[in-house]
């Protein structure tokens, strides 16, 4: 499956292939296992050497990156015009024959593990960790894509290229062409990436719907020396196909998804507690997470908490009003234009479609999908889908001079642990 | 001097000036920069791109944390957040609200040598950002709720980009270290201290000072209609009065004779090292060959360093090289993040013996062509949006004069030859002149 757009507009092209699997079929014991067989397929491929390979890269003028997530995985490249035929040989070089070599698959597990380490220097990536594995306790949206450092140490070579051979086939990407360069040449462009591709189907994701973490579950991840709290609050969210998917997703954007929405005005233009305070709606093949995030120093960390609650109560008893709704809807129609406005975005958002399943008129539908949701389906989503008793809160900070007052402002608790946040 | 609200008057006896003249065309690419003035000494950029239906709307003032004193460093930046509060004609919250409603997007920048503003939008709402952005040029309320309220915002955006950051709290301390005279010294967001005593009566003065017409320079690219932008900016900003700009008192910074070096000690579990060489301006001769350097150096896997010291050696897990963009001169920032049971020690020794390659060899040509061709590409990826081709030109109509300075760049990089690059490591990697800061994990900072 080919998208292609052309633009004339600079002398760049950008390549992405997509696999309609992801960190998901990683082997429990393997976490990270896909992450390190795509970044496996730059260290050698073909008579190429990993440093051969790097040097190529930069010669051409090109970018090459890659990004795994539970349900997708996606080669990026952006190359000079000039250049992009002898890219895309070097693409099809690395998905035709990766080699694998032992020594640089043991110099990646070493990397990683120094990546692994440096995470902890990211109190927004320990916050994020910590909910994701409250929220999806038990589901492979939990896993961490990189892996941990006793799974890493666990892959094999055999197991990576096992994993290229059975992800990486014919029948598993698409493709999307932006820039220039005419459609025809895309299509052969990608007829020349997908020719280096062994047969193979489909893969079918077997990844079970998420279920619901009953109760409230404060999650305190403790770091010495904080003077400010990372705060994630939330649940499960949204799932593309639902009926009520667009309606909630403006309902998140009356809450948390601009500057004027009501937690930014609550929590920052009131009171000046965060820096940020939002909330957003992840989407992926299943049902994904409602996460509100906010970062406030350390002595505003329980009282932030506190209104946080009252805020979302609100929202969801109370739902948004007319006004509301009508505001939003006029921002998310008339801003579309800026998720549009390249034909790189234009092609990833036909590739999103086409990987993640999502409704076929996901993009192409949306303004007008807001401009006919109601008031009603607004607020009946946000009361159908978002729990204020099942509810995780996940904070980074210093236990000794935050947790009490954090566990105190949380309500009534199902649970409430403090991990250290070296404890990974 | 305090500005007046009322416009300029013109001359006695001249010649009447056209009140928005057409002053040149700057060829940037295929287009072309139209620039135009106001009587009041307010320039406009222009380049049409109808590559989508949508209009980049920026604001650069030539004021940055550069123009603060002592005492009330973070000022600039603190306008960031002011600037989107009330003003005389629009309450709190309604500049974002009716930017929003538009389906725009806003957000602003502050740097030592400017800070800028910019708007996004669908290209029927141009008007929108031509009204909200000369209506807070002029007329903005500063009282002190207004003050209070962005304070806290501000003390938590520096507790999370510099107290509770390693690397933000490290580079703080780099240029505190390296910079004794010049304000390049104090932090762009502001000491906490500072940013604890702003007065309203200081903001005042502040906006008085440095927000005015002939101090900023508006940039529209995008999908519009040239006349219409004109006579919106014209009917706009016209009655806005020009300020006296006070002669810029920045002083020198010395020539550094002695290494400078700091340890720090902060809960993280691997040592840091951030080394800043003296670098030149952005408008040096130096600038493009140095870049290229960084490049060969740091940039990308097959760069010098990252192959002796991420793969061959296995010392450090991430490393960065910057030549610095400002107005004056700089520095060359190198980082590194060592792995764990590894020290900035041995990465120093490791780090002496490649400079000295720099200083003494040629680089090798296809290093050169290689790193030409990753910024050719760089400087592709900044021009792909509106937004990007304004924010390119902006910043180098403020920092060097010349809004189309990024296609002059990538011109001069082309040209750039092995002994250039030679000759800008002679100069500027010297260790006498440079600043050393190494963050050490603090013993105690497991676990309470």
């Amino acid at each position: 499956m080919l998208f292609a757009l052309e633009s004339r507009t600079l002398p760049i092209v950008s390549i992405s292939m997509s696999t309609r699997s992801g960190s998901t079929h990683d082997p429990g014991d393997k976490e990270g296992l896909l992450r390190t067989s795509l970044r496996m397929l730059r260290r050698g491929a073909g008579k190429l050497t990993g440093p051969e390979i790097e040097e190529t890269i930069d010669r051409l003028g090109a970018e090459l990156s890659i990004d795994v997530g539970p349900s997708t995985m996606t080669i990026y490249a952006q190359v000079i015009a000039r250049n992009v035929e002898p890219m895309c040989a070097l693409m099809a070089t690395l998905l035709s024959s990766p080699t694998v070599p032992p020594d640089e698959l043991a110099r990646l597990v070493r990397e990683t593990h120094a990546e692994i380490t440096e995470s902890r220097d990211n109190d927004r990536s320990l916050a994020e960790r910590a909910f994701r594995r409250v929220v999806f306790d038990g589901h492979p949206y939990g896993r961490s894509t990189r892996g941990a450092h006793a799974t890493i140490d666990r892959i094999k070579r055999d197991d990576v290229l096992s994993a290229l051979r059975t992800h990486l086939v014919k029948g598993n990407v698409a493709i999307a062409i932006a820039g220039d360069v005419t459609v025809d040449r895309a299509r052969q462009l990608a007829n020349t990436l997908v020719g280096a591709l062994p047969e193979g189907e489909r893969i079918h994701d077997a990844t079970p719907e998420p279920q619901v973490q009953q109760g409230r579950h404060l999650v305190f991840v403790d770091k010495p020396e904080r003077t400010q709290a990372q705060v994630l609050m939330g649940g499960l969210g949204t799932s593309a196909h639902d009926d009520d998917h667009t309606a909630l997703a403006v309902g998140n954007a009356v809450f948390g998804g601009t500057f004027t929405a009501r937690l930014m005005k609550e929590v920052r233009s009131k009171r000046g507690w965060s820096y940020g305070a939002s909330s957003r709606l992840g989407v992926d093949r299943r049902r994904q997470s409602f996460a509100m995030w906010t970062f406030p120093k350390a002595s505003d960390c329980a009282p932030c908490v506190g209104l946080e609650l009252e805020l979302l109560e609100k929202w969801v008893d109370g739902g948004v009003t007319a006004r509301e709704l009508s505001f939003m809807a006029k921002y998310l129609v008339r801003s579309y234009a800026f998720d549009v406005d390249t034909a790189s975005k234009r092609a990833h958002q036909a590739l999103d479609v086409e990987i993640l399943g999502l409704p076929a008129d996901y993009y192409s539908g949306y303004t007008k999908r807001i401009e006919t949701t109601k008031l009603q389906d607004v607020n009946s989503a946000i009361k159908r889908r978002i729990s204020t008793t099942d509810l995780v809160i996940a904070v980074v900070g210093t236990a000794k001079d935050t947790f009490d007052a954090v566990r105190d402002a949380c309500g009534e608790l199902a649970s409430a642990s403090v991990i250290a946040f070296d404890a990974d | 001097m305090k500005r007046s609200r009322k416009p300029a008057k013109k001359r006695a006896g001249s010649v009447a000036e056209p009140a928005l003249a057409h002053e040149a065309n700057h060829a940037f690419g295929d287009a072309q920069i139209e620039r135009y003035r106001l009587a009041n000494g307010l320039t406009l950029l222009l380049l049409h791109d109808a590559s989508a239906p949508v209009v980049s709307y920026s604001t650069w003032y030539r004021v940055g944390s550069r123009h603060e004193k002592p005492g009330k460093t973070g000022l600039a930046h603190f306008f960031e957040h002011l600037m989107f509060n009330e003003t005389e004609h629009l309450e709190a919250g309604e500049f974002d609200r009716k930017l929003e409603e538009s389906g725009a997007e806003s957000n602003a920048a502050t740097w030592f040598d400017w800070t800028y503003y910019y708007e996004a939008l669908p290209k029927q709402s141009l008007g929108l950002a031509v009204k909200l952005e000369s209506d807070r040029m002029a007329h903005l309320v500063l009282r002190k709720p207004q003050v209070e309220s962005e304070r806290e915002v501000v003390s938590n955006e520096r507790r999370f980009r510099v107290d509770d950051d390693v690397e933000g709290a490290a580079n703080e301390e780099l240029y505190k270290l390296a910079f004794t005279k010049h304000p390049y010294h104090w932090p762009t967001i502001g000491w906490m201290k500072d940013i604890e005593g702003y007065t309203p009566a200081d903001c005042k003065a502040f906006y008085k000072t440095y927000y005015a017409p002939n101090n900023a320079t508006v940039i529209v690219v995008g999908d519009f209609a040239k006349a219409d932008v004109l006579a919106k900016v014209k009917r706009a900003y016209t009655p806005l009065a020009a300020a006296k700009i006070p002669t810029e008192e920045t002083r020198r910074e010395p020539m550094q004779k002695k290494e400078r070096r700091l340890v720090l000690k902060k809960p993280t579990p691997t040592e840091k090292m951030l080394i800043g060489y003296r670098g030149p301006a952005l408008g040096d001769a130096d600038h493009v060959p140095l870049s290229l350097l960084s490049e060969i150096l740091f940039a990308g896997r097959a760069s010098r360093l990252y192959k002796k010291l991420v793969t061959e050696l296995e010392l450090v897990s991430d490393l960065r090289g910057w030549v610095s963009t400002f107005r004056d001169p700089g520095l060359f920032e190198m980082y590194f993040t060592m792995r764990e049971g590894h020290t900035a020690a041995e990465v120093s020794s490791v780090l002496e013996v490649e400079l000295a390659r720099v200083r003494d060899e040629l680089v090798s040509e296809t290093e050169l062509d290689r790193a030409k061709a990753r910024q050719e590409l760089a400087t592709l990826q900044g021009l792909e949006t509106a937004s990007g081709k304004a924010e390119q030109i902006g910043f180098y109509e403020t920092v060097l004069g010349d809004p189309a300075g990024v296609m002059r760049r990538l011109d001069a990089l082309r040209s750039v030859t092995a002994e250039q690059i030679r000759a800008s490591a002679k100069s500027a990697l010297l260790r006498d002149s440079r600043t050393v800061v190494v963050v050490l994990p603090n013993a105690a900072s497991k676990a309470s």
